[in-house]
C-alpha cells in the first residue's frame, strides 16, 4: 500500500497540535499552596486523634482486664495505635516534589522515585505494625475469651481468626517478595546506566 | 526575578510545550488537566530556589518531567507494563496488517499511544526529540551522554518511520 501519510516530519506534526496552555496567577498558586497545607494539617489532625481516642480505649481496657493475657493485648493494641498515628502523620503530609528535583536529572530522579517505591513497605514491615496489632486483637479475643467461660463467641471464631491472621501474613508476604524483585531489577538498570553515562 | 515573575516568563514561554508534556504523560483528558496544573504548581514551588546553575529551559522541562515521572511511577499497574524504546524497535513487523495515519489527528493519537507505553526515561527523549531539542541538551536534561542520546534518537526515529511511513501492527 504506497503512502498516502503527509510524513513532513513527527517534530512538525507534534509541535503544530493544538494545545491549550494552562497559566495560573500567583495568587491562585498561593491559594492552592495554602489550600494544601490546610487540608493536609486537618487530615493529619484527625489521625491523630482518632489514634489517641483508640489508644484512650485500649488503655482504659487493659486497666479494666484481669487476666495478664487481655493486659498484654490491649496494651500492644494501645501502643500500636499512637504508632500507626505517628506514621500516618507522616505519610499523609502532601508530596511535595523533593528540593533537589530540579537539580537532578531526570535520570536520578526515576531512580530515587523508584527507590522510594521499593522502600515504603519495608519501612512499613520493619515496625512489624500489622503483625503486632493482629496479635494484639488475637490475644484480646484469647484473652477476654478465657475469663467469659463458659466460651465466649469470640473464642468459638477463634480457629476463623487464626487462619485469616495466617492467611493475610501469607498474602502480604509474597507481595511483598515480588514487587521489590521486579523494582529492584529496574533500578540496578538505572543505576548502570548511570554509571555508563557518568 | 522573583518567584513569580519567573513563573509568568515560563507559563508564557514554555506553556504550549507543558500541555504536549502532559499529553505524552497522560491520555485522560481529565487526569493530565490535574497533571498540568500540579506540573504549574511544582513549577512556581521550584523557582523559590532557582540559582541560575542550569539554564530556565532546563529547569522548567526538569521540574516537568520530574512531576510527570512520579505520576507514572505512582501508576504501578501501568508502569509493569511500560517499554523501552529498544523493545518496541525489537518488535516485528506486521506491514500488511497495518494502516497508514492519514490525518493530523490520527498521527498525534499514534505517537501518543506510542509514548504511552515508553518508560519514563525514554518517554523523556522522545518527548524532547519532538520537541526540537539537540543531543547535548537532552542529555542535560536526563543525564545521559550525548552518545547514548544519539543512539536513542536514531532508534525513535526507525520505530516513527515505521509507524508513520510503513504503517504496522504496533499503531493498532
Amino acid at each position: 500500500m504506497p503512502s498516502d501519510f503527509p510524513m513532513k516530519d513527527p517534530q512538525e506534526i507534534w509541535q503544530n497540535q493544538p494545545t491549550e496552555p494552562l497559566k495560573m496567577s500567583a495568587n491562585e498558586l498561593r491559594h492552592k499552596a495554602i489550600e494544601r497545607q490546610s487540608k493536609a494539617r486537618s487530615e493529619a489532625l484527625s489521625t491523630i486523634i482518632i489514634g489517641i481516642i483508640l489508644c484512650v480505649v485500649f488503655a482504659w481496657s487493659f486497666a479494666r482486664a484481669h487476666e495478664l493475657l487481655a493486659r498484654m493485648a490491649w496494651a500492644l493494641l494501645s501502643v500500636c495505635m499512637i504508632y500507626a498515628a505517628y506514621h500516618a502523620y507522616k505519610w499523609i503530609w502532601p508530596g511535595n516534589l523533593p528540593e533537589e528535583a530540579p537539580i537532578s536529572t531526570c535520570l536520578e530522579f526515576y531512580r530515587r522515585e523508584l527507590e522510594r517505591q521499593r522502600d515504603y513497605p519495608r519501612r512499613w514491615w520493619r515496625s512489624g505494625l500489622p503483625f503486632l496489632t493482629l496479635l494484639g486483637v488475637v490475644m484480646a479475643a484469647v484473652g477476654t475469651g478465657a475469663r467469659n467461660a463458659p466460651p465466649h463467641p469470640l473464642l468459638n471464631s477463634l480457629p476463623f481468626l487464626v487462619v485469616l491472621a495466617i492467611w493475610i501474613v501469607a498474602f502480604l508476604i509474597l507481595r511483598k517478595k515480588q514487587g521489590p524483585k521486579i523494582l529492584q531489577r529496574e533500578i540496578e538498570e538505572l543505576r548502570a546506566f548511570e554509571r555508563e553515562n557518568r | 526575578m522573583n518567584q513569580d515573575s519567573l513563573y509568568e516568563q515560563s507559563a508564557d514561554t514554555y506553556g504550549s510545550s507543558l500541555d504536549r508534556l502532559a499529553r505524552a504523560y497522560e491520555f485522560d483528558p481529565e487526569v493530565r488537566r490535574d497533571l498540568l496544573q500540579e506540573i504549574h504548581f511544582q513549577l512556581w514551588r521550584s523557582f523559590a530556589h532557582f540559582d541560575g546553575r542550569c539554564s530556565l529551559r532546563t529547569w522548567v522541562y526538569r521540574v516537568a518531567h520530574n512531576v510527570a515521572t512520579g505520576h507514572v511511577v505512582r501508576q504501578r499497574r501501568i508502569r509493569g507494563r511500560l517499554v523501552s524504546i529498544e523493545t518496541i524497535e525489537a518488535m516485528p513487523d506486521s506491514n500488511d496488517q497495518g494502516e497508514l495515519a492519514v490525518t493530523q489527528a490520527e498521527a498525534l493519537d499514534r505517537l501518543s499511544m506510542l509514548m504511552q507505553r515508553l518508560k519514563p526515561l525514554d518517554r523523556q527523549i522522545i518527548v524532547s526529540y519532538l520537541e526540537g531539542m539537540d543531543a547535548s541538551s537532552i542529555g542535560e536534561l536526563t543525564g545521559l551522554s550525548p552518545a547514548n542520546i544519539a543512539m536513542k534518537v536514531h532508534r525513535i526515529k526507525n520505530i516513527l518511520k515505521r509507524w508513520f511511513v510503513e504503517g504496522g501492527h504496533h499503531a493498532k
